[in-house]
């Protein structure tokens, strides 16, 4: 059986690792360096089927398996071939992930591995044993805990009530001149060499404390030379150590109250000796030379040596030279020095392994999906859901509201049901305006402050009864809104039941000024009033019609069983037809709602906008006794201000939004909608001006732009009312 | 009760959405209709989830009997479901969720699958225990409908 | 030797004195490059940065080092654009080797709200002079051949800004150019001093308590990231102040074959790939507050699948190491630069995720606070005092990545 090395075969027998038929095959799978065999260095790995830094160590040899070595110098290309099927989705990749709950998981199978999972399971525990030598490689320990292990299959993340580490100690690298030659092995590696009948030639065992240096030709080693002088010649240097090196990455890497350690994974150990010369960090070819001259230039603290030389950055995370850089400092500064921060991961996983059975945030859609595909919709994501744009040309749209009749799906917009005998102090509290006094079929336009008194989402409130109303919420803030109104009234401890209707109702906005001949043709002889609202059949559909406008024209809002959203909206599509009637998208909508000024939350206010900043100081009712802001627009009431939103028009095309607002060469604020007004003949616009006296006069897009009353269009609201 | 038939495509499920005080929704009675049941039971019958503690979704009912003045009792109509054997159960979705799931029966589990939030129903008119039958209906699968093409891509199950 | 390892800088320890003019609190880039211009530009060498542990051990050294200017208020514009234009001299100026690499940062937009904001942005970095301009997805394709323009399917790349002046710097590095040249003026930098109170002498600040004894001082400076909230509680303040944990991951090292910064702003992370080849991902500080400086496995797994949706060739690349730094995030995701209205106590904190391109501007101008005893022009608008007022420097646009 055989593999490919850098495209020439090596034979392998079954039950090899890569790197123990490369051995075999008097090759290495790099360009030289100790080799452990049991994952603690980064000396065997090379490029896998396409993945470079994998462990040779730890993977199986197959057939016809392509292997690479890396570069002998600089890091393995980085392979940037188009994905082979482009639309696929990432989260569709080939690796799985299988997950168990455990009362305890014991990563490592040796002796105090094996103690501590029987005495688990004596206890009647529900453990699982982790260990490399059968298949599951654990890559990282997270709070939770959560181990995070790599199968030859899958990989496995494992929930556990607690985590045992009993990972063991490491064989201690060389670190020497000559230390990065071929023929190389530590003790546990040679065991493993020879049990799997690899010809190791002549041998030389040499204990840490008594190597001086190898020597080699042409990057073999040759011969060890100890420190008394002796040199003995040999094709492989097998290299003892009476110390040996907790392996304790992994529990270094994770602060969980569930995780310990135990065994010699925990013990304390005795430093090697400081090292002289060779490679230190093989991972980043650092030298015991680097390290010195960065000490001699102040780098006098572990941390420091580290980042300066970047000694134990590499694919090992200091298995090889964590001992030796402790040594050295330790040696060089008089005090015991402790090891360096652990980082996950511990045995390194690719992206796609991390990123396997991920999903990110859904997009939702709204029952009217299909529709608008079907009218030929360009859809944009706005708040979480898909929402039509525009339907190819918007300012049809924007005609079809101005002068005849259009559909806007408005099912996005949050929608709650609040009753209870404590409601209305409820409401009061939420919301800066008067509740009370809506009368049982009205409703009133409101905001939503934040304790600082900034705006953070507007509304409808629609009293239903005397302890019943419907709230509705921007699209965007629906969810936020929810949880808002619920933590509030739970926190006050009133008497209000909540139900979020978000998902469950639909919404048509009917608009335009033949919108009341539509309904009627649909089975409403007589609509509701302007901010009247409700429940009547249309076209055979319970709906809560809610009259309101912020298109400027007549609209009326059908919420209704989002089951039914698509028959309705066919429904009223025919009965239009000889209207003409046109559905209209986000980008018409912003257009007729600036015509009348009226603003959108988190488009054209900012983090910090009160009321009064707007204009809408008349939606704040300060007599009232308490609601959520009120404190903070009390004590900033009579502070100067200095931040306005204006209403501003131009002559010629409308700007872009976001353009910047001059007074002469200062910039006092920014466009924050705009839009050129076929029915006022200009460029309208708000626009912030921020520094005072604010001006009447500005300069956008180098053309002069006058401060001017909104709404600018239909000023008197009369068209609302027809 | 659900469904004994695996009906594999997705279906709206329709229902009443209850809000009440938690004592008044423990002694709810929910009733189907005869004529006209939703579809996610069969004539009459009513599956009753306890989504929170001040809260139901009774799929298939029709009327509600609440001893709560104030309770809000809503028809509603925004969820679909899967009705799934034990093994699509396991192919589908299981290998999915990150949390433990409930061992009784019957059983609701809500919580995050495939980054969805979905509601598991578990019904117990089975003659077995916990090995999964792989012939019945398992679980129902419930999602918001505006989620739906999501559950369908991310789950693999049909639309 | 690898090429990396630093050969040019020196660091020259002081023993301790009992007083000070200046004591700066905090050893990272802010509190170094403050001592370093107060040394350099106005003679004032009597100054100790004391550093709890070592320098560059807090977010100086766990930052992910993109030096950009392509804010959302001119005010933030142009003091970042001043910060880069300093970067850009700053190896000319200390003679070190900070690695300082011009590449250009691409945000990515997927949606028309998003480009809207793509929009409004090229316009007012322009006006503020921080070269931004819009590009279309063919040119984002051109500048970064390894993106799927489709993003997976799932977030079409509808096009994005290019802030052309965006780079990057090895942020040890820039601690050190700053630490050295501090410490060659006379300088004391006082590693392993922790600061555990505040020396008052009625309402004035005069020193600090340190774990090694009483140091006296003219001036106390905060430049702490982390801890801040508590060494200000020490003063008497409370600060519009909340710390989240920020993390970041990166691969191993491969040869160079990505050119520009990607950002995107609507999964919020980002990636480059360093002067060693790694690929760094990064993403904005996780949503609950906390002071915890562990990192997770959710925060991996919805970056590496953030990454695999636009860039797929990352999905083979090997994750070497995952980190996690604090940032502190003040009510308007501003700075907090200046006086403190505690006599002998200012501050430099409120420096989220965005510290690291702030630290020759913050330290230059915090230095000429100190001192001529006024707030320079350049850092007006970022006073504490602005939050009682109510003028917030609202910058949604400051956050790592919007």
């Amino acid at each position: 059986m055989r593999f490919a090395l850098d495209d020439q075969p090596v034979d392998y027998l079954d039950g090899d690792s890569i790197a123990v038929a490369v051995v075999r095959a008097g090759q290495h799978p790099q360009h030289g360096g100790a080799l452990c065999l049991a994952g603690d260095c980064g000396n065997c790995s090379a490029d896998v089927a396409g993945v470079p830094f994998t462990r040779t160590c730890l993977t199986p040899a197959r057939p016809g398996l392509r292997v690479r070595r890396h570069p002998a110098v600089g890091g393995p290309p980085l392979r940037l071939d188009p994905p082979k099927n482009p639309v696929a989705s990432p989260a569709q990749t080939s690796v799985q992930v299988h997950r168990r709950h455990v009362d305890i998981a014991v990563i490592g199978a040796g002796r105090s591995g094996t103690a501590a999972a029987a005495s688990a399971r004596a206890a009647g525990h529900d453990v699982m044993v982790l260990d490399s030598e059968s298949g599951f490689e654990v890559v990282g320990v997270y709070p939770g805990p959560i181990v995070v292990v790599r199968t030859p299959e899958h990989m496995l993340h494992v929930h556990a009530h607690e985590v045992v580490i009993a990972t063991g100690a490491a064989d201690v690298h060389p670190v020497c001149e000559g230390n990065m030659l071929r023929g190389i092995v530590t003790w546990g590696a040679a065991d493993i060499l020879r049990e799997r009948s690899v010809d190791l030639g002549r041998t030389v065992t040499v204990d840490l404390t008594e190597l001086a240096r190898f020597d080699g030709i042409d990057g073999q080693v040759t011969a060890v030379v100890f420190t008394d002088g002796r040199s003995t010649p040999c094709d492989t240097a097998i290299v003892t150590s009476a110390t040996r090196a907790p392996r304790d990455l992994l529990a270094r890497m994770v602060s969980d109250p569930g995780v310990s350690v135990v065994g010699p994974a925990a013990e304390r150990y005795d430093l090697p000796p400081c090292p002289t010369d060779g490679i230190v960090c093989p991972c980043s070819k650092v030298t015991v030379g680097d390290l010195q001259m960065v000490w001699d230039k102040g780098f006098t603290h572990l941390e420091l040596v580290k980042r300066a030389a970047l000694c134990g950055t590499g694919t090992c995370q200091g298995g090889v030279c964590m001992p030796h850089l402790r040594a050295f400092v330790t040696e060089k500064s008089g005090a015991p020095a402790a090891p360096f921060t652990g980082r996950p991961a511990s045995r390194q996983l690719t992206i796609a392994e991390a990123a396997a059975d991920v999903f990110l945030d859904p997009f939702r859609r709204t029952a009217l999906h299909d529709e608008h595909l079907k009218l030929g919709a360009q859809m944009d994501r706005f708040g979480g859901w898909w929402r039509p744009w525009n339907y190819g040309d918007f300012m049809r749209e924007y005609w079809a509201v101005r002068e005849g009749v259009s559909l806007g799906d408005v099912s996005t917009l949050g929608k709650m049901i609040v009753s209870g005998p404590d409601v209305v102090e409820a409401l009061e509290r939420l919301y800066p305006t008067t509740i009370a006094d809506i009368r049982p079929g009205r409703s009133r336009y409101v905001l939503l402050l934040n304790e600082r008194g900034h705006l953070i989402d507007d509304g409808m409130v629609c009293r239903e009864s005397d302890d019943r109303f419907v709230l509705t919420f921007t699209s965007g803030g629906a969810s936020f809104a929810e949880a808002w109104v619920r933590d509030w009234i739970e926190t006050w401890g009133l008497n209000v039941r909540i139900m979020d209707r978000t998902i469950s109702l639909g919404a048509i906005n009917v608009t335009g000024p033949l919108a009341g001949e539509l309904l009627r043709r649909v089975g409403v002889p007589e609509s509701p009033k302007f901010l009247q609202h409700r429940h009547a059949d249309v076209a055979g559909v319970a709906c809560h019609i809610m009259r309101l406008s912020f298109t400027g024209e007549a609209s009326f809002e059908l919420h209704h069983p989002v089951a039914h959203s698509a028959e309705l909206w066919q429904t009223l599509m025919l009965a239009g037809r000889d209207l003409n009637i046109t559905p209209h998208g986000l980008q018409a909508l912003f257009a007729l709602r600036l015509e009348k000024g009226h603003v959108i939350v988190g488009m054209d206010t900012e983090l910090d906008t009160t009321p009064r900043r707007i204009n809408m100081d008349w939606a704040v009712k300060m007599d009232k006794p308490d609601f959520i802001g009120r404190t903070a627009l009390a004590r900033t009431a009579d502070l100067p201000d200095h931040r306005r939103l204006f209403g501003l028009t131009m002559d010629g095309p409308a700007p872009t939004e976001g353009a910047p607002i001059y007074v002469g060469d200062r910039i006092v604020g920014h466009v924050a909608s705009a839009f050129m007004s076929p029915t006022v003949g200009k460029a309208i616009m708000l626009g912030w001006q921020k520094h005072s006296p604010w001006v009447d006069t500005v300069t956008v897009d180098g053309r002069t732009a006058h401060v001017t009353d909104t709404p600018f269009y239909d000023p008197q609201g009369a068209r609302a009312r027809i | 009760m659900i469904r004994r038939v695996p009906v594999r495509a997705s279906e709206r499920l329709y229902g009443l959405r209850v809000v009440a005080t938690p004592e008044a929704l423990d002694h709810a009675r929910f009733a189907g209709s005869a004529g006209s049941a939703g579809s996610a039971g069969s004539a009459g019958e009513v599956t009753v989830l306890r989504i929170a503690s001040d809260e139901v979704l009774a799929l298939g009912a029709v009327d509600a009997d609440v001893a709560d003045p104030h309770a809000i009792v809503e028809l509603e109509t925004g969820f679909v479901g899967w009705h799934l054997t034990a093994a699509e159960f396991v192919s589908n979705v299981e290998r999915h969720i990150e949390w433990l799931l409930p061992t009784h029966r019957p059983a609701l589990a809500q919580g995050l699958i495939a980054g969805l939030p979905l509601k598991l129903w578990f019904d117990d008119d089975h003659d077995h225990d916990h090995d999964h039958d792989h012939d019945h209906d398992y679980v129902l699968v419930i999602a918001s409908s505006g989620l739906a093409h999501e559950v369908v891509e991310r789950l693999g199950v049909p639309a | 030797m690898n090429e990396f390892v630093e050969t040019l800088l020196e660091l020259t320890w002081h023993e301790p004195k009992s007083s000070y003019d200046v004591v700066i609190v905090g050893g990272g880039g802010h509190g170094l490059a403050t001592a370093y211009y107060l040394a350099t530009r106005h003679g004032i060498t009597n100054v100790a940065v004391v550093e709890a542990d070592y320098i560059g051990s807090g977010n100086s050294g766990r930052n992910t080092t993109i030096i950009r200017a392509n804010y959302g208020i001119p005010e933030s514009i142009r003091f970042y654009r001043h910060s880069q234009k300093l970067y850009s001299d700053l190896e000319q100026e200390t003679g070190c080797w900070v690695m300082h690499a011009t590449k250009g940062l691409i945000w990515l937009a997927h949606t028309e709200t998003a480009m809207r904001a793509e929009r409004a942005r090229v316009l007012l970095n322009t006006a503020c002079d921080a070269q931004t301009v819009l590009i279309t997805p063919t040119e984002v394709k051109q500048l970064c051949p390894q993106i799927d323009l489709s993003g997976g399917g799932r977030y079409p790349v509808l096009g994005a800004s290019h802030h052309l002046p965006a780079s990057t710097a090895r942020h040890d590095r820039v601690v050190w150019a700053y630490a050295q040249g501090a410490m060659q003026r006379g300088v004391h930098v006082l590693q392993n001093t922790q600061v555990t109170g505040l020396l008052r002498d009625g309402d004035r600040v005069v020193g600090v308590r340190t774990s090694n004894g009483d140091i006296a001082a003219g001036t106390v400076m905060s430049a702490v990231g982390g801890d801040v909230s508590q060494l200000a509680a020490h003063a008497g303040l409370r600060l519009p102040v909340r710390t989240h944990p920020l993390q970041a991951f990166v691969t191993n090292g491969y040869g160079q074959g990505f050119g520009p910064i990607i950002s995107d702003t609507e999964l919020l992370c980002y990636i480059s790939q360093t002067a060693r080849g790694q690929m760094l991902i990064g993403h904005e500080y996780d949503r609950e507050s906390s002071f915890s400086l562990q990192s997770s496995f959710q925060f991996l797994q919805a970056n590496a699948a953030k990454m695999s949706y636009l860039l797929p060739f990352v999905r083979d690349l090997k994750i070497l190491r995952q980190w996690t730094g604090r940032c502190d995030v003040s009510a308007d995701f501003s700075p907090i630069m200046g006086f403190t209205g505690v006599d002998g106590f200012v501050i430099s904190t409120g420096w989220g995720t965005w510290g690291f391109k702030a630290i020759p501007a913050g330290g230059e101008q915090m230095a000429e606070l100190i001192a001529t005893g006024t707030t320079p022009e350049l850092i007006q608008p970022f006073a504490l005092s602005r939050f009682a007022a109510d003028h917030a420097m609202a910058d949604q646009g400051s956050t790592g990545t919007r």
